[in-house]
Formats: C-alpha cells, structure tokens, sequence
C-alpha cells in the first residue's frame, strides 16, 4: 500500500472514498441528459431532420434514467437508509437535490413518453389480445381517445414538457457537477466552471450513444439508416464538442496561469497520476480525434459508408472520452492529498461491492431495459409507415 | 382536459399524497427538534461509555490513594494514570473487572523520553544506546515520582 | 469411579466460577451507580457552553499519547488506517526539503528514520476536527445526519447516516473518515460523551506535556480564552472561510 502513496498524505485519506460507481453516476446520468436534450432538438425546437430518432432518444433517456439511482445505492454504507434523502433533503446540500430533481425529471421524461406513445397504446390495445391487451389498456389508462383534437392537445401539451424537460435535464446533470464544483476542500474540483463542463460533455455523450444505438439499431433492424438525420447528429456532436472543449481547456488554464497554493500538486496530478487519461484518453481521444473526424464528415461530400464508419468511430471515442473525464475527475480529485504535499493510487478492485463487476452490470442494465421498452413501444413505426408508402 | 390527461395527473397526485403520507410516518419524531438533524441523536451520543475514568479516579476514598499521593507530587503529575496502566473506565465502574498489565518496557518509556530530532530540546530525553545499558528503566526511575528511586 | 488429579482440579475450577457468578448479586453491591450513562446528565445546559480547543505545538513531543487513548476511548476501529486524532511530523532537511508524515497516525508513537544530524528543523503537529463555526461536512450532507450542537461540536448522528461519504470529501482537513463496522461516516466528537459530564476529551487528559487544551469559550477565565488573550494564535486553512475552532501556538507555514 506504501508504494501507492506519494509524499503525505492525511492518515484518513489512505483510502479512496469514491470508487468507480461514482465515476459511473455522472456517466449515467450524462446520457441520460445527453439522449433527452438530443429528443428535444426535435419536440422544441422542431428540427425536422433528427424525427426518425427522437422517440427513441425518449426511451433511450429513460432506461438509463432507470439505472442512474443503482451506483449510488450500491455504493452507500447503509443503502436502506437512502430514502432518507427524500425525506429529510438537507438542503445546502447539492447532493440532496438529488431525489427530487431526479423525480420530477423521470416524471417528465415518462409523461413526455406516454404521450408520443399514446396513439400506438390506444392501437395496440384494440389490436392484442389476452395479458397484451390488459398492459397496453394499463397503459393507457383505460382511455381511448386517439381523436384528431385529442390528439393535438397531446402534443401541445408534450412540447410544454419538453420545455420544462430541458432545464431539468440541464439542471439534473449542472447539480452532479455542482457536487464537485462546490466542494472548497478539493482543489482539482472546486470551480464554478464544472457544472457547465459536466453539462457540455453529458450532452456530447448523449448523442454520442444515441448515434451508436441508432445505427446499431437499424443494422438489426435491418433497415436503412436515415443519412440525413445521422449527419444531423454527428453536426450537433461536432458544435457541442466545441462548447465542452472551451471550457475543459478554460477550467485547466486557468488553474495553471493563476497559479495557486495548489498548482504543484495540481502540476503532479496531470503530469503523473491521470496523465494518459487526461491528456491522452479525455482530450486527444475524446475530443481532437472526433472534432477532426466529424469536421471531415462535413467537408466530404457523398461516400456516404465511410462518412457513416467516421461518424461512428467518432461516437465510440467521445463515449470513451467522456467516461475518462469523469474519471479523471472523480477519481483524479481524491488522487491529491487535501494536505496538498502527496498523492495516492485508486486500485480498481474486480469483485467488490464497489468493483469493476457491479460497474460493469450497472453498465449494460440499461441495453436490456431497452430492448425491453423498445420491444412493447417501438418507436420506428412512423419510419416504416413512410418506407412503406 | 382530456379525460386521459385527468387520469394520468390524478395518478400522479396519489403518488405525491401517498409519497406525503410514508414520510409523515417515516421520519423520526425528533427530526427538526433542534435543527435539521434528529434531537435524540444527542442522547445517543452522550450516552457513550466512559473508558478513561481519569486519574482523579484512582486516588478517591479507599482506593489507590497512597500510590496516588506519590504520584501527584511528582513530575509525572501531568501523565494520567491511564496512559500506563490502561483505560479504567470499566475497573471503577466494577472493581473486578482488571485493566491490563503495565507495559513497563525501555521502548514504551522512550516513546516520550527517547531522543528525538523533533521533540522541544527542553524535554527530557535521554539516548537509548548509551543510558542505563539495556536495563528496565524503572531499576532506577520510580515512574510514579521519578528522578530518583 | 477414579477421580484423577487434572479432573480433581477441573471440578474445582467449575465450582469457584459457579461461586462467582452466584455472588452476582453482591456484585450489583459494589458496583457504582452509573445512572449519568444510562440518560444523558440533565443538568447539563448546552446553551451555557460554547467549546473551544487550543493546540500548543511547540511542546507536543509526538508520543501519540492522544491518538492511541482516542482509538480506545471512541471505540475508533484499532488496526485500520482511521483517526479521530493524529500527530503529524514535519522535518526540514538540510538540503531543504521537508519531509511530512504521521506513522500509523502517531498511535505508536515516531520512530527517528531520518539521521537527526541531516534535519535542521523539526517539529511536531497534533491534528484533530476542527469543529468548524462554518463546517463544510454539515452543509454537504444530503440529510441532515451531521450537525452542529448548540455549544459547539460537530457531531454524526451514527443511526440515521446513510454513508454516501459526501462529509469525507468535503472535509478539507481529512478529519472523517467512514466507519465499515459502523456503515457511516465517522469523527471526532470531542468526546461529547465525556465533556457534557464535566470531563475532558480522552486525548487532553492523555497529553502529558498540556500541548493539547479544552475549555469553554464562554467562560472569560478557561485555560482556552487565557492562551487565546496572550498568545499569537492561527487556525488551518484560515482562506476556506471554515472558521476553525481548534486554535494553534506555533504553527509553522508548513502545515496545512
């Protein structure tokens, strides 16, 4: 254990308090952000060419909103006591704004499904038979309105949701930032810029996977892939990578031209402790290779495979990416001693409660609720009404 | 509104009603009694056992009280008696129950009177390789009163 | 049937335990009233109190008196890297470079591993909860299971934490830690179990030099408000805002 640490380290600090889980958290809960503001591009802001996936990017938002609360419990020294942060929400806390933040969101993304569901429910429900007939009749809440006026009066009233469903979305992943960025005894993670940085690079995961699931999607599907809208995505990739790159390189120099008490260990940590997956993974991986690929795919005009290959090697690297900024973020902050004189080593353990192993099931969870979701609301049908005519 | 739309809110307030409802029963009844924090919790804490009785302890009525009068005028009047001879805290509460043998070894007396760089110069210490051989210290310390025996 | 001598012993043996345990009842004679542990002292008023601690490091000598007696004292887990209370090391070398450490939390005391002829500085630094009038641990718990008493201490409520370590983190002074007996985050209590019957924390009574002083910040003559009338005092970490209400003599630039 000696070898791991470097200078001195407070006694207490020994061991690292955060683990891979919470690395995993923001990351979750990114996509989750990412994959609604994606589906909004179309519900708000009426972006035409991104349709085919916008009831997808719903349901993707939604099953990984369903796992975004497992990290968190598994990795609580008293799990069952958890609902306490319902109950009692401290609330100069960030950490607190947890339970209701995440409610009310998993309200709206769940309304905002249901009613760019209903119709095929209410279809479904008269088409099915035996137990299929009773769920999507559940589903539907017994209510068989599809009229062309109630039908408006839905959408309307799911464009407000996806209204309010933006600032929660960007407020339900700036506050996991905020649970760094207000921490004033962590040098690497004290700045107000992290909320935003958390923001920018959840909303470039988010389209990330949702690129990676569309085209995944439609090579099971069998079904030919809509190069306009994946193009649109890869250029929504291309900007907010822009905005996320700013900042990351903002929040660095920054740190470095002002030079603070802390810049030595500061200087450490990046040169030594999360050097490859900083510089490395999270920058030239994450963010140059894709900008560089992605401005590519704008420049070159048909060979529509490669632009197809280029964009999704882009997707995979800025998932990758991002996954290392939360990393490095989380992992890296408790890498410094909080005495500012050493450093010490994070060992991912594989079988552990706070392991690589849940990680990796809480990790793929998320596929099968989708699958699952996508198989009793499949959200291509308008797609193939069209192919079809 | 719709009557679909009815259904689905009146859902939703059930949820929020039955969610007001569990909490009321749920959290404890001294939450709040204080701060944002549950009130019994101090009685909880205060109710720790005492370990270190205090050497204060040791000398009362008919206990120690001869060894305790040498001891308190000596120079290691500022050393509790339990930083030797262990935490009392159970031995007074019930005089059966014994606290451990004194660890009366050259290396416990040098964890405070072995040279040390950074301890206060003024401090006696004294160097383990040249003083008193490799004999008890108490052969010639009286570690109640020391100085001499 | 032949009763041999081990057996002859054996039997004695069960008959003095049996006899001891009959005079349970005498036992119940001898031993004290502990009605004080048994419900919380009532005539204590913390609204009377508001605690303070001095730290005085120019003659703590690091026999780790302190931290071992806290171990025992708060039940702190013995052998695990965990402290309520540590004493910190800081040696400047000849060539200027300073080395920091605090083996084992100073529970068993420092050994000299650096040749006292290559140091030209050294000192020692007793380190403990600060017990902030700002604490950053409260404001981040998300449900209010750590907190701030009316006279002063900053305590963890052990039945209602739900061990999210959002305290541990932000502690800038390393002071919690997170209890895996207990399930929860853990600290120092400044023995709140001892102070509230007139006692003193475990790890002042066990100071042998008086490096370490308790006392109430109220009460215009404690040996706190003396030391903090005449003294040039700091605290750690004074830019945080946390306002500390653990106070130095003799703090070097060094230690943070």
């Amino acid at each position: 254990m000696e070898s791991l640490i470097w200078g001195y380290v407070y006694p207490n600090e020994v061991e690292i308090q955060w683990s891979i889980l919470i690395v995993l958290y923001p990351y979750i809960t990114g996509l989750v952000a990412g994959a609604f503001i994606a589906s909004s591009l179309y519900h708000v802001f009426g972006k035409k060419e991104v349709k085919p996936v916008a009831r997808f990017a719903l349901l993707t938002a939604l099953s990984f909103l369903l796992v975004a609360t497992m990290p968190l419990l598994t990795h609580l020294g008293h799990p069952e006591r958890g609902i306490e942060i319902m109950f009692t929400p401290h609330v100069t806390s960030a950490m607190s704004g947890f339970g209701y933040i995440y409610s009310f969101y998993l309200i709206v993304v769940v309304l905002e499904i249901w009613l760019s569901f209903r119709e095929d429910i209410v279809k479904k429900a008269h088409n099915s038979k035996g137990w299929q007939e009773l769920m999507y009749s559940a589903l539907a809440l017994f209510s068989y309105d599809i009229s062309e006026k109630a039908l408006h009066e839905d959408e309307k009233l799911a464009k407000k949701l996806a209204i309010i469903g933006i600032p929660s979305a960007a407020f339900l992943h700036g506050y996991v930032g905020f649970i760094f960025g207000g921490i004033k005894a962590n040098p690497w993670w004290s700045t107000p810029l992290m909320p935003l940085i958390f923001l920018m690079s959840a909303i470039v995961s988010g389209i990330a996977l949702l690129i990676l699931l569309y085209i995944a999607s439609m090579k099971i599907r069998k079904h030919a892939i809509d190069h306009k809208c994946l193009h649109s995505l890869a250029h929504y990739l291309w900007v907010f990578l822009i905005f996320d790159v700013t900042l990351e390189m903002l929040e660095i120099i920054s740190m470095k031209y002002e030079s603070l008490e802390e810049i030595d260990i500061i200087n450490r940590l990046l040169s030594d402790k999360i050097a490859t997956t900083f510089y490395g993974v999270q920058l030239t991986m994450g963010i140059l290779i894709p900008f560089m690929l992605l401005l590519l795919v704008g420049i070159i005009k048909n060979r529509e495979t490669l632009k197809m290959i280029m964009i999704s090697i882009s997707s995979v690297f800025v998932l990758i990416g991002v996954f290392a900024m939360r990393w490095n973020v989380v992992i890296g902050g408790q890498e410094i001693s909080k005495s500012l004189s050493g450093t010490l080593t994070y060992v991912p353990v594989f079988f552990n409660q706070e392991g690589v192993l849940p990680a990796i099931i809480i990790l793929i969870i998320p596929f099968i609720i989708l699958r699952v979701v996508t198989y009793i609301l499949p959200p291509w049908k308008d797609m193939e009404e069209e192919a079809a005519r | 509104m719709q009557p679909h739309l009815k259904k689905a809110f009146t859902l939703l307030a059930l949820a929020i009603i039955a969610f007001i409802f569990v909490r009321s029963l749920v959290v404890p009844l001294s939450f709040g009694q204080y701060g944002w924090y549950r009130g019994d919790a101090l009685g909880d804490i205060r109710n720790f056992p005492v370990e270190y009785a205090g050497s204060a302890s040791c000398g009362e009525e008919n206990c120690h009280t001869n060894i305790y009068s040498v001891w308190i005028n000596g120079s290691h009047k500022t050393v509790n008696c339990e930083t030797c001879h262990g935490p009392s805290g159970k031995h007074v509460n019930n005089i059966r129950e014994m606290p451990g043998p004194v660890n009366d070894s050259r290396d416990y007396c040098g964890i405070c009177h072995y040279k040390r760089v950074a301890r206060p110069t003024t401090f006696p210490q004294i160097d383990p390789a040249v003083h008193g051989q490799d004999m008890q210290c108490t052969y010639c310390h009286n570690p109640h009163k020391p100085w001499f025996v | 049937m032949e009763v041999t001598r081990r057996e002859f012993t054996k039997i004695g043996c069960k008959v003095i335990i049996g006899a001891a345990a009959g005079s349970a009842v005498i036992e119940s004679v001898i031993i004290r009233g502990t009605g004080a542990e048994n419900s919380p002292a009532d005539e204590y008023d913390w609204n009377e109190h508001y605690w303070g601690y001095i730290v005085d490091t120019r003659i703590c000598i690091g026999c780790g008196r302190c931290a071992n007696a806290c171990k025992r004292e708060n039940d702190v887990p013995f052998d695990e890297p965990v402290y309520r209370t540590w004493v910190e090391r800081y040696r400047t070398k000849l060539d200027g470079e300073v080395v920091i450490d605090s083996p084992n939390g100073s529970i068993d005391g420092f050994p000299d591993d650096i040749p006292p002829e290559e140091v030209k500085k050294a000192f020692y630094v007793p380190k403990i909860c600060n017990h902030c009038d700002n604490p950053p641990c409260v404001q981040v718990c998300p449900v209010g299971a750590t907190f701030e008493t009316k006279d002063g201490v900053v305590l963890v409520d052990y039945k209602y934490c739900i061990g999210c370590r959002y305290c541990i983190q932000g502690c800038p002074y390393g002071a919690r830690y997170f209890n895996t007996k207990k399930g929860t985050a853990d600290k120092c209590t400044w023995c709140y179990h001892r102070i509230t019957k007139g006692l003193l924390p475990a790890c002042v009574q066990a100071c042998p030099t008086g490096a370490r002083k308790f006392g109430d910040l109220n009460d215009p003559d404690s040996i706190v408000n003396k030391i903090l009338d005449t003294e040039r005092i700091n605290v750690l970490k004074p830019d945080l805002g946390t306002k500390p209400k653990v106070y130095y003599v003799g703090l070097d630039r060094e230690v943070r």
